[in-house]
């Protein structure tokens, strides 16, 4: 446990001395303070923009982290043989991983609250009075990050960077679709396609369900209950990831 | 020489390249950026003098748009609205015709069926518009999507009794209207008055009134202002001899 948390420890360091971090931290904040100007060209909805483009952007914005740092934290290792004088001490390839993933998830959470406590300011400044429901929907994009983090993570561990990004990405598409997927085939899909449409369903994770913009826009009700089973989901699912990911690493030969 | 790698062993010449190549390198930046600007002034020139021609837009439906914005679905709403408020005012100050105004509201609320604001100010741009079945449809898709918002059935209570004087129909979307939490304080009032089939010109003044004291939005108290005035000469002309005549 203990060299778990060092290796966390060292990710995040890693992660936060990288500039890429910083250069979409700050196009994220510009693109958040953006919002005011489409305000200005609305009647109505002013509030709902700034929250719609905020939380998108974080949730855009969170993702070119997970995936173009997380694509890295394995392979830089392997590409500059520090894997080895690592793994050549008492610590097991689980661990190195688990490290890693907590490493950047940690990279994720600070990153993700400066966004929502820059956007939550903004919105403050608009309406007059406070919406931590925005602290809510990215709390939810984080663990739909976490999910992209631990696939980055999971192809990085067999695969090369440029590629394990595009995959990365393609999961994040897919996830976000296949709740319309599944709409569409049971709508005019013959058999064999709902049954491949189900399959893919329940193997992909369903990204859609951390989504929750449109409630804080429109100021809608959640039921506490869904929040907790979508947050169970999220764990369960970042968990069969990462174990598959150090199954794939446990027979990793780096010659 | 330096070593085996055959580069000078002055290294004054790395570094600081010789001020003529620098001048002349200075020299063709400025020249390209004129060239630049002069040939992005030469197509601004050819836009304004091409005739302006009408642009078709082509609506998708929500529902095939939907998949491909990812859960963006909120924030295309928004943009879409935008979109929506550009076309209207642009239209406001020139030919005053809407064709496809009743889509771009259609879509907006389609992509978020809880989008309140687009039923609200999108219902009134249609009654401006005075496409009135439009801003029915409108209203009354709002009000399926959101049954507890008063808002949209004391609009269209509005639009019934100001702009198509069925105070009937007023008098049953009041009704409901009435009944939902946070209604406003005068609804009982114009109630009592419509069942009474009283006091008209009355209350559409304090409808205008209220609009024109709760509104936010610039624009939407001058239309409130300019219906107040038309009221109070519609009021004057009654009172004074010569209206009578």
């Amino acid at each position: 446990m203990n060299s778990v948390l060092i290796i966390a420890a060292m990710a995040f360091t890693e992660t936060v001395r990288d500039k890429i971090l910083y250069s979409i931290l700050v196009f994220a904040l510009a693109m958040i303070g953006s919002s005011t100007i489409l305000v200005t060209l609305s009647v109505g909805g002013e509030g709902r923009i700034v929250k719609n483009l905020g939380l998108a952007c974080i949730t855009l914005f969170g993702l070119f982290i997970a995936v173009f740092i997380g694509i890295n934290l394995v392979s830089r290792e392997i590409e500059r043989r520090t894997i080895f004088s690592l793994l050549s001490k008492p610590v097991r390839r689980a661990e190195f991983l688990i490290g890693k993933f907590l490493g950047l998830g940690l990279t994720l959470a600070v990153n993700l609250g400066i966004m929502a406590a820059g956007l939550m300011v903004l919105a403050w400044a608009l309406e007059g009075h406070w919406t931590p429901r925005i602290l809510l929907a990215a709390g939810f994009t984080f663990v739909e990050l976490l999910i992209l983090t631990a696939t980055a993570i999971l192809f990085s561990t067999f695969s090369t960077p440029t590629l394990s990004a595009i995959y990365t990405l393609l999961v994040f598409v897919i996830g976000r679709l296949s709740a319309d997927l599944m709409a569409f085939a049971a709508q005019f899909g013959g058999a064999s396609l709902k049954a491949m449409t189900n399959g893919l369903y329940y193997l992909l994770p369903n990204l859609s369900r951390f989504n929750l913009s449109a409630a804080v826009a429109n100021d809608l009700a959640v039921d506490p209950g869904t929040l907790a089973l979508t947050v169970i989901y999220g764990a369960l699912y970042v968990a069969a990831v990462l174990a598959l990911a150090i199954a794939v690493f446990q027979r990793r030969d780096f010659r | 020489m330096n070593g085996s790698s055959g580069l000078p062993a002055d290294r004054s010449v790395r570094t600081s390249p010789p001020r003529v190549t620098q001048v002349a390198f200075l020299a063709i930046g400025a020249a390209a950026l004129a060239g630049a600007i002069l040939t992005s002034r030469g197509i601004e020139a050819r836009a304004v003098a091409r005739p302006e021609t009408p642009q078709p837009i082509f609506f998708p439906r929500a529902e095939i748009l939907r998949p491909a914005l990812l859960g963006f679905t909120s924030l295309a709403a928004d943009l879409t609205w935008i979109r929506t408020v550009q076309y209207f005012g642009s239209r406001m100050e020139g030919q005053e015709r809407f064709p496809q105004l009743y889509q771009f509201v259609d879509l907006a609320t389609s992509l978020d069926p809880h989008f309140l604001d687009a039923y609200e100010y999108g219902g009134l741009f249609l009654v401006i518009a005075k496409q009135y079945p439009n801003a029915i449809a409108i209203y009354k898709k709002g009000i399926a999507a959101n049954p507890s918002a008063w808002k949209l059935p004391h609009d269209l209570g509005r639009l019934y009794f100001l702009d198509l004087q069925d105070y009937q129909e007023a008098l049953h979307w009041w009704q409901i209207t009435d009944r939902l939490p946070g209604r406003p304080h005068y609804i009982p009032r114009f109630l009592i008055r419509l069942q009474a089939r009283l006091g008209h010109v009355e209350t559409a003044m304090e409808l205008w009134q209220q609009m024109l004291e709760h509104s936010e939005n610039e624009a939407i108290r001058d239309i409130a202002r300019r219906e107040i005035q038309k009221l109070r000469r519609q009021m004057q002309q009654k009172q004074s001899p010569d209206g009578i005549r």
